[in-house]
């Protein structure tokens, strides 16, 4: 029996673009079966990395394996057992959906021929409509199907969900766990959290070029900044403000507002019994979810 | 050959089946047009008087000797600059688009993330493109000899073969070019902007450089001289001028697929 070699494992990467540095040393380790969620603002290094990995970038630093292999002298190899859904969306533009993922398929020894028109319905995907006359979500579910069909022991998927409906992007985080059920390993990237956050069993945020949290859904989500708004019957009370995980308080009349980091509870308790009208903790963008662990790039 | 590598063939043959057949039926179409002219032009006196007002530079320059001649006439009209010209630049653009547009604009990107190396994508988008540049040719020749046929223009079929031949080695050569400098470079600017500027360099130099006694012993470095400097219409063509041209082509073509396995691919 052999040991299966991890599906991804990165060291120290980084990326140098003349003088711009897009990836400044990443570690991290995908295991097998598992969705992985790569989470950061535009611009971060999430394309950049994949890119990597994918060897249609050399890393300046650091070491990738995929499967325990190195992409830049078995990229081939890799890819095969490899699909991915690139971030900037082109495709060739004179073919028809079914004619480019039939072309995929005669490039790939593992594609599920069959179940082309299964996915197809599944996604209201027109397979026979030019590509060049199908929306910016259209191409991008000609790409996603391509990725899908393709069978493969790890999906990177680079912003799959960008131009796709809230219908389509449900049916596509669906698909994603129909693949880890099959034991496939997902590598999502997004700048979507709750996206990821419902899918992903780990992930590892990302900001300019450097990994600021990673460990579990759960242990990450923990990190991060929601804001909450409070209004009461009466006068807001000030000493909310000095709970834990309570910060930047202000207290104007009725309302009170505040940033929550880390587990909600000491809030909930604290306001049972209170006499409030309303209450709204909101999700916040990443770039404000994660402030507090964003060290101030090096410009 | 493996069903991948017809594939990564087949890719760029169809992409470029428009571009490519546009080529072929315009330049066949120029070709079929002028020789239609020959019969009135043949019968029209004076002629070879008005050729001999022309300064003999010029007439040597734009390939006007014995104009009225039927190898004179198709050199002069067709074979020393235009059609030349035409399937030089036709090398670059098809050669261009299928690798260098391709890649910039990120369309290149969901073949070179499948199990393929990225020499083969690179190999087979050259492929095409040389496909497409033998299709120009065939049809170019087919409608060369039909129509001295129905026009009446008495020229031998070796001439024309080996004329036709040696304009699209031409071509050929300026694709190997754009190959190397978009497996080099991966930005379509680079590529056109080196591959035109050669294409009517290499047109001065054969044609202008002979004006100037200093200049004139090296026309022989344009490749242009090396395909026509031996007047192929009327002279039987050596067999160095087909190698001059083919084998830097293929060298070309192999470095530059050399270099994009070395580089990063653009980000379209």
């Amino acid at each position: 029996m052999t040991i299966a070699a991890e599906p991804l494992r990165i060291q120290g990467l980084a990326k140098q673009y003349g003088s711009v540095q897009a990836v400044r040393g990443i570690d991290l380790a995908v295991s097998a079966g598992e969705v992985f969620g790569f989470v950061g603002p535009n611009g971060a290094g999430k394309s950049t990395t994949i890119r990597c990995i994918l060897d249609l970038l050399r890393p300046s630093a650091g070491e990738i394996r995929v499967f325990g292999r190195d992409p830049r002298h078995d990229g081939a190899a890799i890819r095969e057992r490899l699909a991915y859904v690139p971030g900037e969306l082109r495709l060739p533009e004179r073919v028809t959906g079914r004619q480019f993922l039939q072309s995929i398929g005669r490039l790939r020894s593992r594609f599920e021929r069959g179940r082309l028109e299964e996915l197809a319905e599944r996604f209201k995907l027109d397979l026979d409509r030019n590509i060049r006359h199908l929306s910016s979500g259209n191409r991008r579910k000609v790409s996603v199907l391509s990725a899908f069909l393709s069978d493969a022991d790890l999906l990177i998927l680079d912003e799959p969900t960008g131009g796709l409906d809230p219908l389509m992007q449900h049916e596509f985080l669906q698909l994603v766990r129909e693949r880890r059920e099959a034991g496939a390993t997902v590598f999502l990237s997004s700048h979507i959290l709750s996206e990821v956050q419902s899918v992903a069993d780990r992930m590892a945020v990302l900001r300019a070029g450097k990994i600021v949290a990673q460990g579990t859904v759960n242990e990450v989500r923990g990190l991060a900044r929601q804001r909450v708004e409070i209004w009461f019957e009466t006068d807001a009370p000030e000493w909310l403000g000095r709970l834990a995980g309570i910060g930047e308080p202000a207290v104007d009349g009725r309302r009170f507002r505040a940033v929550l980091t880390g587990s909600a509870r000491p809030l909930i308790d604290a306001l049972a019994g209170q006499a409030i009208s309303s209450i709204l903790i909101q999700e916040p963008d990443l770039e404000e979810a994660f402030l507090g662990l964003y060290e101030e790039p090096d410009e | 050959m493996s069903g991948r590598a017809w594939e990564l063939l087949a890719v760029p043959l169809r992409a470029a089946r428009r571009a490519g057949l546009i080529w072929a039926v315009s330049i066949a179409a120029l070709i079929v047009l002028t020789v239609a002219f020959y019969p009135s032009f043949r019968d029209s006196a004076g002629l070879d008087d008005l050729m001999a007002e022309i300064p003999e530079p010029l007439v040597d320059a734009f390939g006007l000797a014995d104009f009225g001649t039927p190898a004179g006439f198709l050199r002069g009209n067709l074979y020393a600059v235009l059609v030349p010209l035409l399937l030089a630049v036709a090398g670059v653009l098809l050669m261009n688009g299928q690798t260098a547009v391709d890649e910039d604009s990120g369309r290149m990107e969901p073949y070179l993330a499948q199990p393929v190396t990225r020499a083969s994508v690179f190999l087979g988008r050259v492929g095409g493109v040389l496909l497409w540049l033998l299709v120009i040719g065939v049809l170019m020749l087919a409608a060369q000899l039909i129509s001295d046929e129905i026009f009446g223009l008495e020229i031998a079929t070796d001439r024309i073969v080996a004329t036709v031949v040696l304009c699209l080695l031409l071509g050929v050569l300026h694709a190997g070019v754009a190959a190397l400098i978009a497996g080099w470079t991966g930005r379509p600017g680079v590529v056109l902007g080196i591959g035109m500027a050669l294409a009517v360099a290499g047109y001065v130099v054969m044609a202008l450089f002979p004006i100037s006694d200093v200049l004139a012993p090296w026309r022989h470095v344009s490749p242009w001289d090396w395909a026509l400097g031996g007047d192929p219409l009327t002279n039987a063509t050596e067999v160095w001028r087909y190698l001059a041209l083919g084998v830097p082509a293929l060298v070309l073509i192999g470095l530059g697929a050399w270099t994009f396995g070395r580089r990063d691919v653009q980000a379209g």
